[in-house]
């Protein structure tokens, strides 16, 4: 017996749950979702978590394998590292700063980047041309290998990695938003606006950016999982995180010196980076996905 | 829209390629099957400063060229300590003990290199101008590369000697100021190098005079070839080599500063021995068979120094209850991982002036307490313990011996505090005397005992800053002046026993122990002997 | 196409300009004397000074000295390394040809692997076999790479010793420098036993590549496979197969052609990605590339190499992308851009 409808409405799905409702049949891209979710948790949450300060060194204890090792202790459940001090909680913190941070950088780029592409793309003329192409030009080049450059500039450390990278990463904000934003002033409902005599501003708030958020959230996702190689590769080549700051790739740096006696510290936290690039690219490509197929079902 | 089915089969060219590759991808070739080119590569732990090890102290820049390169007058014997002929061929010395007639070995030949082409074997001119070189502060090539030669300087050999004549061409007459038997031992350690004053003339016309360090040449095994900076340091052998050699082609040292890279590429042959492994990478090694650890003591020796000139520390009944207190076998393991041996006296086995049955203070907390009570010590009394910050091979935690010395101490009633500064802060505060006590300790620079009786405990130290124990007695000090007015090694060797009975009896320091010197390097190697004299010596090694 | 040729040059020309500009800017942003950071001599004598003072026109205007600056870089005086004392414009030049070798191979190597398998992938779309090999790939580009070279040495270097780890010949092997690229100065050198010699480099080359081509290979097997459902999917296919071809023929015929030539350009551009990998693997792998030298001299505040690598190493990415841009350009009119930005 099909169900009772009492209300006369049909229901119409919002893009959104169109979107989502397509999301949800990728099961690969509902795991790493809840992953990613997981990873924001530890983020928030991390310093509750963690069982022992992640800088305090236990003497007692130096290179202690994992719990499931034989000579594991449960205290320390990811066992220790050269100077004693816990991995599991470094790890937490590791996570805790490199997603954090990136997801800091890209949100500083995406603001950025969506304002000046913006700009860029509602003014016309001659000298927009010469500036898009050097902006092509730069978006061909690697972020890290631009980050790279600014670092070799402006000296090594944290602050200076985040800096680079989030430079790094604003012309492909740029570069999505201004095409985006192009494309979008040729239709006919921002004509309309116009007509109605709406400024510039608000169009853009208006009009505009509702229809590119989509396009948006995959950029972000995007830019996310290279802001977490370079932040990572970038603490791994000691240009960016020092030691004995928990950043995934500091640690992963610091684990080659005992590498062949304590393995785990090598692979702890690259496999910590890998879940989270691994979860992020597969929500990107989910969403991706969906949102290329939620009309067609 | 839906595509039809395709059929790709097997033969099709787009999978014969990928198994193609994929079946490529499985080969993994044997390394024995690449017959590479004959040599030793040894994994190094940094640049070396300069070619000439007179010019440094650091242990980098003499393992990459005192025994590679150059040769001596006379040597150590690796397992005796006692000196041996070198390029000298005998020598005699005068009554008085001042002056010292050597006889140089005929048809020792140069090297001869892209740089240099020598006309003449060695003889007496090449001695001659090597000691000049530090010696005369007027030398033309005394200032070259900086004037400064830190160990010559530090045992005041340029004051020593008054002056070096040549006999003939194959004699030289060196002269001393006043008799001292540790030089001929100071003659044999790795700084005192005979250069050729053939290159030197032939680089001084050139204008290119500083060339000599890092362009050198020398009577060696190896004859340089090419040092690229942090990379690699390259020798040939020298075909000519006086003495006989085993049959290594070309000697190559890695450079690579990261020890657990050295560890790796020591586990994968591409380096067949590797400098310094740490302690945490021992037992690795020696449980891979294809690799192998010696362990010989060194010539060092790590301690607690009282601080004689302060009381109650300045009762040798104190000193020694306190040194009763400890127990140093728990402190071979807990600090040392079983890579030493406890000190009976400073001077380590490997030395000839070790007596085999002196001994120490032997652990007995019981005793230690009862002795501390006779001399006014009550309970509740408590003194410093300084411990060292940084890591040294004859101590490699002193902050954690410290913290152990200080559950020993409670046990007897003392309160022990520890104190530590940033390593610079740390020696100028010990030189000023403000401790009660300190954990550190010494290396020796050359086999002679007296490099370790004399800097350690003499009055005269405690200015230079080495006698951390303020420590001083007539009647040491004469014992150790005198032993150097014996040459006969048994002479001497008595005066150091009645020294050590001294110390023992006194206990200005207790003496904890001596540390291993290692050498790893893979099982096909061998003639790799570890050198507690000085640097490495790569003369005789060989590889299957 | 002269137009597109010039566009690009003039193009071309403006970046490298900037980025002199930039690089002879920095000798003053950096701490320090800037005509010592310009030159690399430190501890120069008053009249060495003053000689190159002279030279580098250090008391005219600004413009004149940069316009010193230009000259001394063509003529190739790139200025000394504060930590080695060599010049600068010869170890550049061997540390950028090792990076681009190691690049060049895992260009090759991932093509090879990668285009044929993305080929698979789109002609078996939602498949099983699709399904697997895009799974696969999202684990291949999610790896970090450092990660990667990590494992990898652990396993195969250490664990297996199948290869080994460090440096691009064996050091027992003294192979004179001639183009930089060690395959071919070995076959170009007189040195004894040129095969074993070959073989050690090639067993050098294995590790490095495969493991920046690992991520590389995923990213062209998924452009691959994306432009051949699209491919496969148009309607000149179809028309095909209702001509009666045979699959095979379809493909090799039509489908080929059409889904790569699209892609090239993307896939070549991986090059640029390929020698940033590069850079960062070299330290772990001890490869004397770019990568390496840059972060040394970083580490070691080495301010003319720091300046001289970054000019390198931006001056070839981006010859390369504009070349390859003008190249496309020329080849395919359908993807000839806008001159002006129009409306």
């Amino acid at each position: 017996m099909p169900r009772l409808n009492l209300y006369q409405e049909e229901f119409y799905p919002s893009p959104i749950q169109n979107t989502w409702k397509e999301f949800k049949e990728n099961h690969a891209a509902l795991m790493s979702l809840y992953c990613v979710i997981f990873f924001i948790f530890v983020m928030i949450f991390g310093p509750l978590l963690a069982p022992f300060d992640p800088l305090q060194q236990h003497i007692d204890f130096l290179l202690v394998p994992p719990a499931w090792d034989n000579n594991g202790d449960i205290s320390h459940l990811f066992g220790t590292d050269g100077l004693g001090r816990d991995m599991l909680s470094r790890i937490i913190y590791g996570c805790r700063m490199t997603f954090g941070i990136s997801l800091v950088l890209v949100i500083i780029s995406m603001l950025i980047g969506v304002s000046l592409g913006a700009m860029a793309g509602m003014s016309k003329g001659l000298r927009s041309s010469v500036v898009n192409h050097l902006l092509d030009s730069i978006m061909a080049i690697p972020t890290l290998l631009i980050a790279i450059i600014i670092i070799a500039i402006v000296g090594t450390g944290l602050v200076n990695s985040m800096w680079a990278i989030s430079l790094a990463l604003i012309p492909q904000f740029i570069h999505q938003t201004r095409d985006i934003v192009r494309q979008k002033m040729k239709k006919e409902y921002v004509l309309a606006a116009q007509l109605d005599g709406a400024g510039k501003v608000h169009i853009f708030f208006n009009s505009i950016l509702p229809n590119m958020a989509e396009m948006l959230v995959v950029q972000v996702t995007l830019a996310l999982s290279v802001a977490i190689l370079d932040i990572s590769a970038l603490g791994f080549l000691n240009l960016g995180a020092q030691a004995p700051s928990p950043e995934l790739g500091a640690l992963l740096s610091e684990g080659l010196a005992s590498a062949y006696v304590a393995p785990w510290n090598i692979a702890m936290p690259g496999a910590a980076i890998f879940l989270m690039m691994m979860s992020i690219n597969l929500v990107g490509d989910g969403l991706r996905s969906a949102l290329r197929y939620r009309l067609l079902r | 829209m839906n595509v039809r089915r395709l059929h790709i089969s097997i033969s099709s060219p787009v999978c014969m390629v990928l198994v193609c590759i994929l079946s490529l991808m499985g080969c993994s070739p044997e390394k024995n099957e690449y017959k590479h080119p004959k040599g030793i590569i040894y994994c190094s732990e940094g640049n070396p400063a300069s070619f000439n090890p007179q010019l440094d102290t650091s242990g980098t820049t003499v393992d990459v060229s005192s025994h590679q390169i150059y040769d001596r007058l006379l040597d150590f014997d690796l397992v005796t300590g006692e000196t041996v002929s070198g390029l000298a061929s005998s020598w005699t010395t005068s009554e008085d003990g001042l002056i010292y007639t050597f006889q140089l070995r005929k048809n020792v030949e140069f090297q001869n290199t892209s740089y240099f082409t020598p006309t003449r074997s060695f003889d007496a001119d090449d001695v001659v101008f090597s000691f000049n070189r530090w010696r005369d502060k007027n030398h033309p090539y005394h200032d070259v590369s900086g004037g400064r030669y830190p160990y010559i300087n530090s045992v005041g050999l340029a004051d020593l000697i008054s002056h070096v004549k040549r006999i003939n061409r194959y004699r030289v007459e060196i002269t001393l100021v006043r008799a001292e038997s540790s030089f001929l031992s100071n003659l044999a350690t790795d700084f005192s190098i005979i250069l050729s004053a053939e290159y030197a003339d032939q680089l001084q016309a050139a204008g290119t005079p500083e060339l000599i360090d890092t362009q050198p040449i020398g009577t060696g095994p190896f004859k340089f070839k090419s040092f690229r900076q942090d990379r690699y340091v390259r020798f040939d052998a020298h075909p000519q080599y006086w003495r006989e050699r085993s049959s290594t082609g070309q000697l190559i040292f890695d450079i690579s500063p990261s020890s657990s890279l050295r560890l790796a590429k020591l586990m994968t042959g591409e380096c067949d021995s590797m400098a310094f492994p740490t302690h945490s990478q021992l037992d690795i090694i020696r449980k891979r068979k294809e690799l192998i650890l010696d362990e010989k003591p060194g010539l060092n020796v790590g301690f607690w120094a009282f601080n004689t000139t302060k009381p109650p520390f300045d009762n040798p009944e104190v000193r020694k209850a306190l040194a009763m207190a400890i127990d140093k076998n728990a402190l071979m393991e807990a600090i040392y991982f079983g890579s030493a041996i406890p000190a009976a006296s400073i001077i380590p086995p490997s030395s000839w002036a070790f007596q085999p049955d002196s001994k120490s203070s032997i652990y007995n907390p019981l005793g230690a307490a009862k002795l501390l009570r006779e001399n006014g010590i009550e309970e509740g009394f408590s003194m410093t313990i300084w411990a060292m910050p940084v890591e040294r091979a004859y101590n490699p935690n002193a902050m954690k011996m410290a913290e152990l010395m200080q559950r020993y101490l409670r046990d007897v009633g003392i309160q022990a505090n520890i104190v530590s500064y940033e390593w610079s802060t740390f020696r100028a505060r010990l030189n000023q005397g403000l401790h009660d006590s300190v954990l550190i300790g010494w290396s020796a620079d050359n086999g002679d005992p007296d490099n370790f009786f004399r800097p350690l405990l003499t009055c005269s130290a405690i200015e230079s800053g080495t006698n951390r124990a303020r420590w001083c007695s007539k009647e040491y000090d004469t014992l150790i002046d005198k032993a150097l007015t014996y040459t006969n090694q048994e002479d001497r060797a008595y005066f150091y026993s009645k020294a050590i009975e001294l110390i023992n009896e006194k206990m200005p320091l207790m003496p904890i122990a001596h540390a291993f010197r290692y050498q790893a390097y893979r099982d096909n190697v061998t003639g790799i002997e570890i050198n507690p004299y000085g640097g490495i010596q790569f003369r005789n090694v060989s590889k299957q | 196409m002269l137009k597109i040729m010039l566009r690009h040059i003039s193009l071309l020309t403006l970046t490298l300009l900037i980025l002199s500009f930039f690089s002879f800017s920095l000798a003053y942003l950096f701490p320090g004397d800037p005509l010592v950071n310009l030159t690399g001599i430190r501890n120069s004598s008053e009249q060495g000074y003053a000689l190159l003072a002279q030279q580098y026109a250090m008391q005219d205007s600004f413009i004149s000295q940069y316009w010193q600056y230009v000259n001394h870089l063509f003529a190739g005086n790139w200025g000394l390394s504060f930590s080695s004392g060599l010049p600068l414009a010869e170890e550049i030049s061997r540390s950028l040809a090792a990076s681009v070798e190691l690049s060049a191979y895992a260009l090759i190597f991932s093509f090879v692997i990668g285009l044929p398998l993305g080929f698979l992938a789109g002609l078996r779309h939602h498949k099983f076999i699709d399904f697997s090999l895009l799974s696969a790939s999202v684990i291949g580009y999610s790896i970090p790479v450092f990660w990667l070279a990590l494992i990898a040495i652990l396993i195969f270097s250490i664990q297996l010793g199948w290869f080994p780890l460090s440096g691009r010949i064996s050091l027992l092997y003294d192979i004179p420098y001639q183009t930089g690229f060690i395959l071919v100065d070995i076959l170009l050198s007189d040195v004894p036993d040129k095969e074993f010699a070959f073989q050690d480099a090639l067993q050098h080359l294995v590790l490095p590549s495969v493991s920046i081509a690992i991520v590389t290979c995923t990213i062209i097997l998924r452009i691959t496979r994306r432009s051949v459902i699209e491919v496969m999917n148009s309607e000149y296919i179809q028309a095909a197969y209702a001509r009666g071809l045979s699959p095979r023929q379809v493909v090799l015929r039509h489908g080929v052609k059409n889904a790569l030539i699209p892609i090239l350009p993307l896939l070549v551009m991986q090059f640029t990605t390929l020698l940033t990998n590069a850079m960062i693997v070299e330290t772990i792998f001890s490869w004397p590339g770019i990568g390496n030298g840059l972060i040394q001299a970083i580490y070691q505040r080495d301010f003319p190499a720091i300046r001289a690598g970054m000019l390198a190493v931006s001056a070839l990415v981006l010859t390369f992308t504009i070349t390859i841009d003008m190249v496309i350009q020329i080849f395919d009119p359908a993807r000839r851009r806008p001159e002006h930005a129009t409306s």
